[in-house]
């Protein structure tokens, strides 16, 4: 079928579709090396002996493989990595589930039910979609310092239960929007409550985008900088981000190994999003055309 | 006769608006109290802050005394009398002048290289697209900041063929463009857009073309250009944005200082600099909201430009 419908256009010989994609091929793949050789080369660098790291080595395989550089790494500050994980983890885990609970009912709110200044309201919500965060930053971190919240979890959670990350409003209110209204409309008649509507019908037909919401949030939470480095001040309860800055400090530049296994073991739980829902990461961007 | 008619009223009152009111104030109920907690959020860390720190930006706050009126001082010193401000303005500018159109045209052209059904598209989208998902991460930026060191990879690579590279992050003729590099390698999430939108691109279109034996540079330009419009202003106005909100790369590549001699100074660098190293609360919300303005600017610059440019389907 593909060979008949590619010799169709008069003038084209057979060959030339196949000399034309083995040509697009080699390039794709020339391109696709390329991109990955620097991740490539961390991983490997990760696992070298530390005389092996300079003097001009470009070559991905190393001399001999050794953890060695894992152990300095994960125990290389005053408090462990492990520390960090768990502190990141339950972060990214708390956030996620706050995100997706009240961006959820909001976008509820916004597709499924009628009330009095809607329009206003989701006029609004829009536009903080591209209100950047500097806005806000300086009068949060007063209200937190305040609050006694500074060098704690909760400013880096709470907020979350707030629905203050537009963007998953906006992703969940163009699902919710192609569910049949006739749905509602019979549950209605049947005396169902909102909160009926919302937990029994919406909700169980929504888990495509609820489950991309979930993993975006997780991972940009997972990836967040700029949140801890201004909240969190004691190192017990730094994440790994901010456990990474750390060691760049204290090591400086001349253990890459250690920063580079480190490195490695922090993008591993993102790789693994990355490997097992690909589909709805990548369907999330297409239909919202979002971030990243 | 009075109370009858009253009562007349009353009876027949609540068949309509009774039922109307109620259904108002039972949807006016539940759509408060599932929209409660984002308009909570909204106006409690959204709003009320944006306003403070709009009123924060005409003071001078260094968190310990209250804030004490200057009215535009902090404006009047970022446009007289202050270089860093300049050098920050300088090198956010030259970042998203050139990462932005270069990140979109590798994305283009990769979508472009995909858009025929290739084999292995799953696979080759998957490894363009992973750098962009962990290109946020302190990791990568640690990575680069090791590739374009004096003794990193780069510079391996380069002398194979006889090239002395020179210290490329330390050097502050080219540090910035490391960070343009860095930026251009995530064009993943683009190209998946633009692979969404090629495939909205009805195909009879093509065929009508190829019959009329237009060439595919011409297909190209006349066809999928135009009725990629859209997509491309989407994507334009959206990488701009994020490109002048770049933080992470900047702050790990330069250990926070935005050196060498202030070359890989982003302004938001600048901003947490004023903020959180300096205690300049109140500089640094003019600075936030001068970011505002640059955006708000940018972008309606680019929608009033846009009917020039952006193919829409009528």
């Amino acid at each position: 079928m593909n060979d008949a419908a590619h010799a169709a256009p008069p003038g084209d010989t057979p060959e030339r579709p196949i000399l034309h994609s083995v040509l697009i091929h080699s390039a794709l793949i020339g391109v696709s090396f390329l991109m990955l050789y620097p991740l490539l080369w961390m991983v490997s660098g990760s696992v070298r002996p530390a005389d092996d790291m300079f003097g001009g080595q470009t070559s991905l395989i190393p001399s001999q493989v050794t953890l060695q550089a894992y152990k300095t790494g994960w125990f290389g500050l005053q408090v462990s990595f492990g520390t960090f994980f768990l502190n990141s983890l339950a972060i990214s885990v708390l956030a996620t589930i706050g995100n997706v609970m009240a961006a959820s009912v909001t976008a509820f709110a916004f597709s499924r039910l009628e009330f009095f200044g809607k329009s206003f309201w989701f006029a609004l919500m829009l536009g903080t979609l591209m209100l950047p965060y500097h806005v806000t930053l300086i009068p949060q971190y007063v209200l937190f310092l305040k609050m006694d919240w500074v060098n704690t979890w909760l400013p880096l959670v709470v907020p979350k239960y707030f629905a203050v990350d537009a963007f998953f409003i906006f992703l969940m209110v163009q699902f919710f929007r192609g569910l049949p209204r006739e749905l509602d409309e019979a549950a209605m008649m049947d005396g169902c409550s909102a909160w009926r509507i919302y937990w029994k019908i919406v909700l169980p037909l929504s888990l495509p985008v609820l489950a991309t919401a979930a993993i975006f949030s997780f991972i940009w939470t997972w990836e967040d900088f700029f949140g801890p480095l201004i909240y969190l001040g004691d190192i017990h309860s730094y994440t790994v981000q901010i456990g990474l800055r750390s060691l760049i400090d204290s090591s400086g530049t001349s253990d890459w190994g250690a920063l580079f296994a480190m490195s490695v073991l922090s993008l591993i739980p993102i790789f693994l999003i990355f490997l097992f829902f690909q589909r709805l990461l990548i369907e999330g961007i297409a239909t919202t055309g979002m971030k990243r | 006769m009075v109370s009858f008619t009253a009562g007349d009223a009353v009876a027949r009152r609540p068949a309509k608006p009774g039922r109307l009111s109620r259904f108002f104030f039972a949807g006016n109920g539940a759509g408060y109290m599932f929209l409660a907690p984002w308009l909570i959020g909204f106006l409690g860390l959204t709003l009320g802050p944006a306003l403070a720190s709009l009123y924060l930006s005409f003071t001078d706050y260094d968190l310990l005394q209250s804030p004490r009126f200057v009215g535009m001082d902090n404006y009047v010193r970022m446009a007289t009398g202050d270089a860093k401000f300049a050098a920050a303005m300088k090198v956010t500018f030259i970042y998203v002048i050139l990462s932005v159109p270069l990140k979109l045209i590798f994305a283009l052209a990769l979508a472009m290289a995909f858009n025929r059904g290739i084999k292995g598209l799953p696979f080759y989208r998957a490894v363009f697209y992973l750098p962009s998902l962990l290109g946020g991460s302190v990791a990568i930026a640690v990575l680069w900041r090791q590739l374009f060191a004096a003794d990193g990879l780069v510079n391996s690579v380069l002398s194979v063929f006889g090239i002395d590279g020179p210290s490329w992050i330390s050097n502050p003729n080219y540090s910035l463009y490391t960070l343009v590099v860095l930026s251009v390698w995530q064009f993943g999430s683009p190209m998946i857009i633009f692979l969404a939108g090629l495939r909205q691109i009805p195909q009879d279109m093509y065929e009508a073309a190829n019959m009329d034996g237009a060439s595919k540079a011409r297909q190209f330009f006349r066809i999928t250009l135009p009725l990629l419009t859209p997509v491309i202003f989407f994507n334009f106005v959206i990488q701009t944005i994020d490109a002048f909100k770049a933080f992470t790369p900047s702050f790990i590549i330069s250990a926070g200082t935005g050196g060498p001699i202030n070359s890989t100074l982003f302004y938001t660098l600048y901003l947490y600099q004023e903020a959180f190293g300096f205690f300049r609360m109140g500089y640094a919300s003019a600075l936030a909201w001068v970011l505002v303005l640059i955006i708000a600017v940018f972008t309606a610059f680019s929608f009033l430009t846009a009917r020039y440019w952006v193919h829409y389907d009528e």
